[in-house]
Formats: C-alpha cells, sequence, structure tokens
C-alpha cells in the first residue's frame, strides 16, 4: 500500500519535469544550424519546393508554437513523424521500446547479481593482502566503458570463439507472434521453446557487456554500505550472541546495507539506461538506442525529441520506482509516510 | 560514479596499524597513474616526431596488414613490415594513428576536464554561499540534468552544435558541470559550517573573497579528484561519439573513429579494433587510478586514520 502510494505520488510529482525537459529538448534541437528539411529534398527542389515541405512538417511556424503543436499532439499520444523513416515516431517508439527495456532488465539484473557477488567479496577480503588485487580489478573493470566492453565480448564470444550470435534479437529462421512486444515474454506465449532459447543466446553478449558496466557501481556502493553496517552495535550484538558470520552476514549486515545500496543504485539509473545505447549500436539490437543513433545521424529532429523524451520519462519511471522500493526495505520510513 | 566514491570514503573503521600499507598503496596508484598519464601526454605532444608516418597517409597496396607479431611473409606485400601495429582498410598506419588519436583523446580530456570543472565548481560554490533562490535554481537545474542519460544528452547537443574537437568539449561541459557543482556545493555548505566564514565576515572581507579565498581550498581536493576521474569520462565521451559518427571531423585520428572503422573488417584484421580498444582502457584507467589514489590522499577526514580499505 505505501509502496502504491509513494510510486504514485514519485510519479505525479515528476509531471512538471517531463514538461521542462521537453522545453529543454525542444530548445536545443532549435539551435540546429543545417536545415533538417534539407535532406528531404530531390537536388532539382525549388524554393517553393521546400516551402511547402516546411509548411507541411509545421517548420514554419514561430517556435513557440511549434513547441505547442508538438505538446499538444504528445498528449495525444501522437509523437509527429520521423522525417527520415516516413513513420509515425510513437509507432516506431513502441517498436523498439520494449526491445530496450528487456535488455535494461537482463543487463541491470546481471550487473546487481555480478557486482553484488564483487562487493561481497571486497568486503570479505577486507585487511587482506587480496582485497588491494580485487581493488583493482574493480578499478580496472571501471576503466572499461559498455562500449568497449560489448566490443570485447563480441571479438572474444563472436568472432573467435563463434560461440554466441552477435547480430539482432533473434535469427531470421524463428518467428513469434508479437503481442507484448517483449520477445522472451512473446516467445514462451507462443509455447516456442527453440525460438526462446535463440532469443536467449542473442541477449547473452549485449546484456553480459551493460552487466559488466554496472558491476563496478554496486559492487562499490555494496562494499561501502556493509563497511558502514559492519561497525553498528547490533552487528556488534549479533556477534556476541555467538551467531555465525554467514547468518550475522545475511540476516544483520546485507539487510541494512540493502538500503543505501538501492537508493544509490537508483542515482545511477540514467547511467545505466546510457549503456545500453552504444551496446545496441554494437550489437545491432533493435532497441531504442540504435533508433537515436539512427535518427541522430539522419538529423531526424521529430524522432530525435520523442526518444530523447522517451529516455528521460524512463528514467523518471524507474527512480520512481526505486523510491517506491527504498520505503519497502527501510522500516522506519514506512511509518513516516 | 561520484556518489558511490564520496560515500565510500566515509566509511573508515579505525585501523592505525595498517595505515602505512595503505598509504603507500594509494601512493602507488597515484604514481602508477600519474606516470602513464604522463606517458600518454608526451606521446600526444610529440606525436609528429613520434609517429612513423603521417596518419592520413594511405598504402593502397598495403590495406589491412595485421600488426608485425601477426604478419605472414607469404601473403604480405614487399613494405608491410615498415607497419609495426599493421594498416586499416586504407593502408593507413594504425601506430602513427594511435599516437596522433592520443592527441586528440587528451585534448579532450584536459581542455574539457578544466573546463567542467570551473563551471561546475564555480556554480557549486557560488550556490553554496549566496544560498536562497540562486541556491534553489542551481539544484533545480541539476536535478533537472540528471534526468537525462549523459549520452543522450550530449548526443542532442552534438545534433545542434555539429560534430569536431571542440564541440565535443563544449557538449561534454554542458553535460557534465552537475558532477562536479553537486559534489562540490555539498562540501561547501558543509565547509560553511566551520567557524572561520562567520569569522572571515567578521573581517570585512567581501563575497569573492570568501569563496575563492577560504571556501575553495576547503573543497579543493574535492575538485582534483573529480577532475582526473572526469578526464577519463571525457575520454569515454570522445570515444563513444566518434564510434557513432559524430564526434571529431573525418580527417582527425581518434581512437572512436579507429574502431568504428575497423568494426566493419572485423574477420579481416582484429588487432585493428583491438589496439585502439586497448588505448582507450589504458588512458582511462590512468585517470581512474590517479583519481583513486588522490580521493585516499588528499581527503582530509583520512589524515591521521586509516581508511578501511
Amino acid at each position: 500500500m505505501v509502496f502504491v502510494t509513494v510510486l504514485l505520488r514519485r510519479l505525479l510529482a515528476a509531471l512538471p519535469l517531463v514538461l521542462m525537459l521537453s522545453v529543454m529538448v525542444f530548445v536545443i534541437l532549435r539551435l540546429l544550424p543545417a536545415d533538417p528539411i534539407a535532406m528531404l529534398l530531390p537536388p532539382n527542389a525549388t524554393q517553393a519546393d521546400a516551402e511547402r515541405l516546411r509548411a507541411a512538417y509545421g517548420l514554419d511556424q514561430p517556435i513557440w508554437t511549434q513547441y505547442l503543436i508538438w505538446l499538444r499532439g504528445m498528449l495525444a499520444g501522437d509523437f509527429g513523424t520521423s522525417l527520415s523513416l516516413g513513420q509515425p515516431v510513437a509507432g516506431l517508439i513502441a517498436k523498439t521500446l520494449p526491445a530496450t527495456l528487456e535488455l535494461v532488465f537482463t543487463g541491470g539484473l546481471l550487473g546487481i547479481v555480478l557486482g553484488g557477488a564483487a562487493g561481497l567479496l571486497l568486503f570479505g577480503t577486507r585487511e587482506t593482502l587480496f582485497e588491494h588485487v580485487a581493488d583493482i580489478a574493480v578499478l580496472a573493470i571501471l576503466s572499461v566503458p559498455d562500449l568497449l566492453w560489448a566490443i570485447l565480448l563480441l571479438i572474444l564470444f563472436g568472432v573467435v570463439l563463434s560461440l554466441l550470435p552477435f547480430m539482432g534479437r533473434m535469427a531470421p529462421g524463428h518467428s513469434v507472434p508479437v503481442t507484448t512486444g517483449f520477445l522472451l515474454l512473446d516467445c514462451l506465449l507462443a509455447g516456442d521453446l527453440a525460438a526462446f532459447r535463440n532469443a536467449l543466446s542473442h541477449m547473452v553478449l549485449p546484456s553480459l557487456a551493460i552487466g559488466l558496466g554496472f558491476l563496478p557501481v554496486v559492487a562499490r556502493v555494496l562494499r561501502a554500505a556493509l563497511l558502514e553496517t559492519t561497525r553498528e552495535d547490533y552487528v556488534a550484538m549479533a556477534r556476541l550472541r555467538g551467531l555465525s558470520r554467514p547468518r550475522v552476514l545475511v540476516n544483520y549486515e546485507l539487510r541494512n546495507a540493502a538500503v543505501p545500496t538501492v537508493s544509490l543504485i537508483g542515482v545511477q539509473l540514467a547511467f545505466l539506461m546510457g549503456g545500453t545505447m552504444m551496446v545496441e549500436v554494437v550489437f545491432s539490437y533493435p532497441g531504442l538506442g540504435n533508433l537515436m543513433v539512427e535518427a541522430v545521424r539522419a538529423q531526424d529532429l521529430p524522432l530525435i525529441q520523442g526518444v530523447a523524451l522517451v529516455y528521460c520519462v524512463l528514467i523518471l519511471g524507474l527512480n520512481a520506482l526505486v523510491d517506491a522500493a527504498y520505503t519497502l526495505l527501510n522500516p522506519r520510513l514506512r511509518s513516516a509516510i | 560514479m561520484s556518489m558511490a566514491d564520496l560515500t565510500e570514503s566515509a566509511a573508515a573503521p579505525p585501523r592505525t596499524r595498517r595505515l602505512a600499507g595503505l598509504r603507500r598503496f594509494a601512493g602507488f596508484r597515484i604514481i602508477v597513474g600519474g606516470s602513464l598519464l604522463l606517458g600518454l601526454l608526451v606521446c600526444a605532444l610529440a606525436a609528429p616526431w613520434l609517429a612513423p608516418f603521417s596518419p592520413q597517409e594511405m598504402d593502397f597496396l598495403n590495406t589491412l596488414v595485421p600488426p608485425i607479431w601477426a604478419q605472414d611473409p607469404a601473403v604480405q606485400m614487399p613494405g608491410a613490415e615498415a607497419y609495426l601495429l599493421g594498416t586499416d582498410s586504407l593502408g593507413r598506419d594504425v601506430l602513427s594513428n594511435l599516437i596522433y588519436g592520443a592527441r586528440t583523446a587528451l585534448y579532450v580530456a584536459v581542455v574539457g576536464g578544466v573546463c567542467t570543472m570551473l563551471l561546475g565548481g564555480v556554480l557549486g560554490l557560488v550556490s553554496a554561499y549566496v544560498g536562497g533562490w540562486f541556491d534553489r535554481l542551481v539544484v533545480a537545474l541539476t536535478n533537472l540534468w540528471m534526468c537525462f542519460p549523459p549520452i543522450v544528452l550530449s548526443m542532442i547537443l552534438i545534433v545542434a552544435l555539429g560534430a569536431g574537437v571542440n564541440n565535443i568539449i563544449i557538449a561534454l561541459v554542458l553535460v557534465d558541470w552537475t558532477r562536479f557543482c553537486r559534489v562540490v556545493r555539498v562540501e561547501a555548505l558543509v565547509a560553511m559550517q566551520r567557524d572561520y566564514i562567520p569569522a572571515a565576515r567578521l573581517l570585512g572581507f567581501g563575497a569573492p573573497r570568501i569563496v575563492f579565498g577560504e571556501l575553495l581550498p576547503a573543497v579543493a581536493h574535492i575538485g582534483a579528484t573529480l577532475l582526473t576521474l572526469e578526464m577519463g569520462i571525457a575520454v569515454i565521451v570522445e570515444a563513444v561519439l566518434s564510434f557513432a559518427g559524430m564526434g571529431v571531423e573525418a580527417h582527425t585520428p581518434a581512437w572512436g573513429q579507429m574502431i568504428a572503422d575497423a568494426r566493419l573488417y572485423l574477420y579481416q584484421n582484429i588487432w585493428s579494433m583491438l589496439l585502439p580498444v586497448g588505448c582507450i582502457f589504458v588512458t582511462v584507467l590512468a585517470c581512474n587510478l590517479l583519481g583513486d589514489g588522490l580521493r585516499h590522499a588528499l581527503d582530509p577526514r583520512n589524515r591521521g586514520m586509516s581508511h578501511g580499505r
């Protein structure tokens, strides 16, 4: 109950932010020196043709009118029409968004699992020589951005070892009806296990690239939080009561360290979302990131605006979720609300 | 990154016994990271003398030549052994491009890092000192900025500004100033609670003198640490944008662009992809080592006690 209340309150509070973000995106993109219409015109087009096209896309209006038209359209679910692809932006986003969400979920999960393990390792080996080694290792992992993880994994597992596929979401041989857009889910709904395995194998490398990029963030936050709790009186008390080390770790230290860890991971969500972008490009994964890069290359303003705003809304939404999860984890906050 | 790093340094169980060893360890990181960066800086500055070829010079007889250790004399055309690290799809020398690429990367890292620090740091200091509506405005702006994945915002800015090394720097400053601003503001607010700030006011110091003479030294160590970390981020941003084809101009050698080119010929020559990847990794690692070491060495909270790591 508290969870839902907090979630709704956060989402409501995010609405004015979304409005401001939309103004920001719109204004930055209107500073563009290049003429977005120029790319659409055939080489023999006349000035009159250009004017007609400009009017058709509403680009002859003053900037605030353009913004209001865009805003009114969005409220009605119409994000405009892509200049380069000629399709509605909303449809393009709806097609790619589930793919990105799937990747954020599997990559984030892998990052939390691997990072959690690394954080426990760092904590468990504190004040030994091995800690220095592990510390440098985490720092080295931190120094490899998602883009480079994607490339290294692609070279190693895709090209050199030829173990895993590295193009797209599924091999051409398979096809499942689109019901949710989440491919793994669709495969299961269709009962097609071969397709499910194929789709899953396509997700391993991109998810691993995102997970490895997220690992050091989680590991360092968890280690710091565990070091904090281990000095608390209740941990000393539990030890005095003769509880075993694993039991103290799981029931006392980890449970309390989870609270600051979750909130700090929430701060890093934008980082996680941004990481998916280049990973998608490397693995030709048809998600939002690939769409965004294509849009930027084609200077496709309506598409860039739409995708950028969806990224922001996603981050605000995920942040609201994390905040709500935080109240579930922290009993002190439950009564306060 | 910075958020996690800063909370981490607060967790410090006192263990004086291990103090000397930890000091030495922080020193080790500063020395290794610093000398790596220095070496890269020398490479970047001396690029015209170090590079055996011009980065744009093409040799169409010797395209996609692997590095010297992977060359097969039976297959290569004569002259291939002149290219120590091989050539790319247009027959350009990989080694020379790597050396000139260091120039681009470090230029973005140093100029971009310093400008970001100046904008974010000054805003953070002033906002902490002035308070009131100005402080609220700065906080609101940083919150707004945090809704964007940094790479999305920098892409939008690059669309508006156009490609080019200096535009990458502008985009970097406009995206990443919040990293400095948030941390410096909080540290400055803590420093504002100290007695020496009212004392300086009572002595009749003007606002600029208090902000830059009294507050600045209290947050300088944070600035230095964040600057080295930001330099690593700048290298990554330049590589990512160049890889996506919206970074440097086409004729400027850059590691990200080398990766993007090599990606198309992955099966013919893996090395022309691995080598720039390695360069980016070493540069970012050097920045992170230096930043991590500096954080431990400069943090006043760590003076006289261990860091608990």
